[in-house]
Order: structure tokens, then C-alpha cells, then sequence
């Protein structure tokens, strides 16, 4: 009887953490760094100014069989008509150079509200582990209070309460995140203050504070760092979420979300590109972001 | 079980308390300015004092706050029930409100029914056969779905369903223009039309809800299904599992009862998810101009409304709360274990 079984619930134990998809993870490690660098170079390369309207009004991106010749045109330096890879929007702007100078906006945004809240929060979370009980609960009843309000209105209201630029929107995201990451640390704060390097530690005399910053946060900084890939790409929706319904980043800044509430009332009337790029690159980036967190997980776990 | 629910209930309401102190301190603390906004910058000094004076602005932040908690005596606020007149169309939030809610709860519960009686039965096959090419397939989508514009996804349904083919109405609100609406009941349109008696305003709100549920639905079935799978493989690793099996039950009775204890712990979570999407269905009502809580929230904000942002904060988090809570209890009815 146990030699039947046995093999079975290994393989159940084993299924529990993922099934394998290394694949995913190479792509997404693929995207994550494609983002980041169209962050820093993305407005630099675009082939059109972001801001200055080309002559053209809602011109269509070039039909899929004329794409090969106009690319050995583009490659070979040749003369030839404006190509408007991703066709222009409805104030004659070259949605391709846009989408590619959004990361600017998108992915820094996120990236910088996610900085400040693993900074934050990890403290925070080792404070809430190590330090005296009244401290801990009132770090964790503060974060269960932060977490009870609705995310998406809460981002609105603070984002347009406090002006609608870049930097309230990291701030306001900032401290919407900073509660998962101080759950995340602390949770394996508790779980690695009991091991024998940290009673080593103390009985060599050490600082309570130095043992906590040196030896405890390092060794329990592994699930918030993943939790930041995800949340990098929750960011990225969110920012472009809020800019879509209007309480978020200002026009005519090159946003994702911005771009696709500017096409979405020419996708009624079926021109559907203005809306179809922007909206791909932010399934892209964050499904990528995504994959990456889900493949580090896996590592860690393994 | 009496003790449970009375703490859980105490928390709840305590949280609540909490929540509308922060909002009330945290917008004004934050460096707006309403009365410039709802009488114009070029308004003259005058006009401003007395639009200030009007919205009880020119006095002390804890004066204000007594007039919002009901304290003050003869005023009326939030211990009187009373959220407040909206600044803007100077009616009383509660009543815009009760107007707007309905649309979106209707929205978001038939997507959630929808979604979870999709995702059990995917989880459920997944779970059987952990790493089998149904698990692989079923993990990809709900890793991507998961992770998805839904805004950008309702305008290609729209894209495709109105534009190309023509088999969804235009996502001009939630009944066609045209179409007179059923009397107020409880304002779920298709409850009310149906209680009317009128079925073609059903079938009229049916076909406007089309689009707006196959948005939610794609979008969060990801999540349920990854929820539902992940408990199921944990059930079937179970020492009762083994037992089943030992004892010889047919595979689909094993089944149903690890289904019963994967779900039990997904009941938590799928509490925590319907507040998340109640919060942020401001997105797919854009889209679809739908009218619910979400777009009367976006207006009240860009208005600087104060007492509908703050009214607004507290319904979503008052009513995510309290389903939260209610999920809890169903959980501790069917798992006795956690509430000692």
C-alpha cells in the first residue's frame, strides 16, 4: 500500500510549488530589462518628437505586407516616405515614438514608488519583528488600517488632492504598498531572529539594533524582494489606470494609460491603433513582471 | 462563535471609525484648494469668502469635524446616518449614492458568480493533475489575466463585439437611451425590470452587461482559478485524501470532498478580491460610461467634493469590510477550527 502512495504525495508536495515553466521567466527577465532601459533611453531614440504633431491626423500604421520593405528601407537608410510604425493619434502624435518614451512615465513611477516602499516598509517590518510588542502593534494596526482603504480612490483622491505630478503619484503609491512589504519582513523576521546566527551574534555582545540591521533584515529581505517584481507591475497599472479615467499623470506627457483614453473614443468608430499599442506594451511590461516575480519565487522556493 | 463574530464585528467598526477620521484629516490636509475650485479662479474676493463661509470652510478643522461626526449639537453627521450634501449639486450624498451603488454591486456580483462558477471547476482539473498540460495551460492564463489592463481589454471587447461585429450595444450606459427605465426597486436594473414584469428592459440590461462582465470575468478569473487550484492540490495531499482513497471511493466523491476543504480557505481571499475590484471598478465604468459608484467617485474627486470623496471612502470600505467579514464567518461555519 505505502509503495503506491508514497510516489503519489511526493509528486502532489512537489506540484504545490508551480509547474515548470522556465520559459516564462527568461521572457520575463527579457521584458523587466527592455523596460528598464527604454526608462532611461526610450524618449532619446524615438524617430518623432513626442510632443510636436506630425502633419499627418490618424494616419493608420502601414499594412503587415508593406512592413518587411519599409524595414529594409528604414535599415538601409534609403529614401522614403514618413513611416509611422504604429500610425499616429487623433492630434497627429507618432504613437510608436510615444509608447516607446512612455517607460519614462510608466515604469519610473513605479519603480520609484516601489523603492521608497521597500525601504519603508522593510524598516518597518524589522521594527514591527524585533522591537519591544506596543511598537510592533502599532506598526501592524497602522498597516491593517492603511490596507482597509479602497486602493484604486484612495490613489485617486490623494494623486489629485495633492497636484497630479510625478512625484505625488510615486508618494501616494508609496504609501498604498509600503503595508505589504512590512507584513512580508515580518512575518520572516519572526521566523529568523530564532536561528543560531543571530543567539552567535548576541553572544558575542553585539547591539541589539546592529544584530537586527545586520544579520536579521538581510537574511529575511528575500520574499519582499520578490513581492517587488509583482508590485513593480501592479504599479504600472495602476499609474496607467489612474491617468486613464483623468487623475493621474497630466496631458500631453507620453503615458501609456494617458494614450489609451485618447484613442478610446476612436476605437468605437473602429480605429483601433491609437488605443491597441499603448494598451499591448502595458499587457507586455507587467504580464513580463509578473512572470519574472512568479520565476524567482520558484527559484526560492526550490 | 457568538465571541468571533462580536470581536470581528468590534474590529470592523473600529477600522471604520478609523478610516473616516484619516480621510477627513487627509484631505485637508493635502495642499487643495476647493472653494477656488468650485467658484472659479477668477472669482472675486468676495465671491470666495462667502462660497467659503457656505461650505462651513472658514471655520476651525475640529469644528468641521464635529459638523461631519454628528456631534455638535444640532447638527446632523455620520452618528445620525447623515453623510453630508454633496458641494457641487447641493443633494445629500447618501441619496446620489444609493443611486449609483446598486449599478456597480449588480456589475461586479454577476461577474464574480460568473467568474467563480468558471474558475472552481478549472481549478478543481488542475488540481487533479498537477503539471499535466491542463494545469500548464490554465497557469499561464491566470498568470497573464492576472496581470492585465482590464480597461484596454473592454475597449478591444468593445473594438471587436461593437465596432466589428456588431453583437453588443454601444457603451453608452447601462439601458439603451431610447429605452424608458424600470421604476426604482433596488436599482439592480435587471432585478427591477424583471420585478416590472417589463422583459424587454431585461433583455435591454442583459445585453448592455455583456461586455462589462466578459471584461471582469476574463480579468479575475485568473486569480480564483490559481486560488482554487492551489488549495486543491494541498487538499489532495491531505491525510483524509489517502484515507479516501484507502477506503476506495470513487474519484469523483474524493474529489467533492477535498473540493469542499479547497474552498474553505478561498472564501477568505475571494472576500479580500471583491473589495479590491469593488474599489477600482471606476475603470470598466469609464469605459462603458455605466454611471456606478466608480464614475461618481472620479467626479466628486476632480470636483473636490468633499463630503462625496469622504462619503464614497467610507461606503466601498464600510461595504468590502463587511463582506469581508461575513466571508470569515461563513469560513469559521464551515471550518470550526479557526475560530478557536
Amino acid at each position: 500500500m505505502s509503495e503506491v502512495v508514497v510516489p503519489r504525495l511526493a509528486g502532489a508536495d512537489r506540484a504545490v510549488s508551480r509547474p515548470r515553466a522556465d520559459w516564462l521567466f527568461r521572457f520575463g527577465c527579457l521584458i523587466v530589462m527592455l523596460s528598464l532601459v527604454l526608462m532611461v533611453i526610450g524618449p532619446w531614440i524615438a524617430p518623432y518628437d513626442v510632443g510636436r504633431p506630425t502633419d499627418f491626423i490618424l494616419e493608420p500604421p502601414p499594412a503587415l505586407r508593406d512592413v518587411p520593405r519599409l524595414l529594409w528601407l528604414s535599415i538601409t537608410n534609403a529614401p522614403r516616405e514618413p513611416v509611422y510604425w504604429f500610425g499616429t493619434d487623433s492630434a497627429g502624435l507618432d504613437i510608436f515614438s510615444r509608447v516607446i518614451a512612455a517607460p519614462r512615465a510608466d515604469v519610473a513611477i513605479a519603480l520609484g514608488a516601489n523603492l521608497v516602499s521597500l525601504t519603508l516598509g522593510s524598516l518597518l517590518g524589522l521594527a514591527a519583528g524585533v522591537a519591544r510588542p506596543w511598537i510592533g502593534a502599532l506598526i501592524m494596526r497602522t498597516s491593517d488600517l492603511v490596507q482597509a482603504f479602497p486602493v484604486f480612490i484612495t490613489g485617486m483622491i490623494l494623486v489629485t488632492l495633492a497636484g497630479r505630478s510625478i512625484g505625488t503619484i510615486i508618494l501616494t503609491l508609496a504609501l498604498l504598498y509600503t503595508p505589504i512589504y512590512v507584513r512580508l519582513t515580518r512575518s520572516e523576521v519572526l521566523t529568523q531572529r530564532q536561528r543560531g546566527f543571530v543567539d552567535a551574534a548576541r553572544a558575542l555582545g553585539r547591539r541589539e539594533a546592529w544584530i537586527a540591521l545586520t544579520h536579521v533584515l538581510p537574511n529575511a529581505m528575500a520574499p519582499a524582494l520578490i513581492q517587488f517584481s509583482v508590485t513593480i507591475g501592479f504599479a504600472i497599472l495602476m499609474t496607467a489606470g489612474l491617468s486613464f479615467v483623468g487623475a493621474g499623470v497630466r496631458p500631453p506627457t507620453p503615458e501609456w494609460g494617458l494614450m489609451i483614453a485618447a484613442g478610446a473614443d476612436q476605437i468605437v468608430q473602429g480605429e483601433w491603433w491609437p488605443s491597441l499599442f499603448p494598451g499591448l506594451a502595458i499587457s507586455i511590461t507587467v504580464f513580463g513582471y509578473a512572470a519574472f516575480g512568479n520565476g524567482l519565487e520558484r527559484r526560492h522556493a526550490a | 462563535m457568538v465571541r468571533f463574530i462580536t470581536t470581528r464585528l468590534a474590529t470592523t467598526i473600529i477600522q471604520l471609525a478609523g478610516l473616516a477620521l484619516v480621510v477627513f484629516f487627509a484631505i485637508r490636509a493635502l495642499p487643495a484648494d476647493p472653494v477656488a475650485r468650485l467658484v472659479g479662479l477668477n472669482a472675486s474676493r468676495d465671491a470666495y469668502l462667502s462660497s467659503q463661509k457656505s461650505l462651513g470652510l472658514d471655520r476651525p478643522v475640529l469644528e468641521q469635524l464635529g459638523a461631519y461626526l454628528g456631534i455638535i449639537p444640532g447638527s446632523s453627521g455620520l452618528l445620525q446616518g447623515d453623510l453630508g450634501r454633496s458641494w457641487v449639486t447641493g443633494s445629500p450624498v447618501a441619496e446620489e449614492i444609493a443611486r449609483v451603488l446598486p449599478i456597480t454591486l449588480e456589475l461586479i456580483t454577476v461577474s464574480f458568480v460568473i467568474a467563480f462558477l468558471i474558475s472552481v471547476p478549472l481549478g478543481m482539473l488542475c488540481g487533479l493533475r498537477p503539471g499535466g498540460v491542463a494545469d500548464r495551460i490554465t497557469f499561464g492564463y491566470s498568470l497573464f489575466a492576472g496581470s492585465q489592463p482590464e480597461f484596454w481589454w473592454a475597449l478591444l471587447f468593445i473594438f471587436v463585439f461593437f465596432a466589428q461585429l456588431g453583437w453588443a450595444p454601444p457603451p453608452l450606459g447601462r439601458l439603451n437611451p431610447m429605452s424608458s427605465p424600470p421604476p426604482f426597486v433596488t436599482g439592480f436594473i435587471t432585478m427591477d425590470s424583471l420585478l416590472a414584469g417589463n422583459m424587454a428592459a431585461f433583455k435591454d440590461g442583459v445585453h448592455h452587461l455583456m461586455l462589462p462582465v466578459l471584461t471582469k470575468v476574463f480579468v479575475l478569473s485568473g486569480p480564483i482559478v490559481k486560488m482554487v487550484r492551489q488549495n486543491m492540490v494541498r487538499a489532495l495531499a491531505s491525510d483524509y485524501v489517502l484515507y479516501a482513497r484507502g477506503s476506495g471511493l470513487w474519484p469523483a466523491r474524493i474529489a467533492a470532498i477535498a473540493l469542499k476543504n479547497a474552498l474553505a480557505p478561498a472564501l477568505t481571499l475571494l472576500g479580500v478580491l471583491y473589495g479590491y475590484i469593488l474599489g477600482s471598478a471606476v475603470l470598466i465604468e469609464t469605459v462603458f460610461s455605466l454611471g456606478g459608484i466608480g464614475q461618481y467617485a472620479v467626479r466628486s474627486v476632480l470636483a473636490f467634493d468633499y463630503p462625496a470623496i469622504q462619503a464614497v471612502v467610507l461606503v466601498i470600505a464600510a461595504i468590502s469590510l463587511f463582506v469581508y467579514l461575513a466571508l470569515d464567518v461563513a469560513h469559521a461555519l464551515l471550518d470550526p477550527r479557526i475560530v478557536s
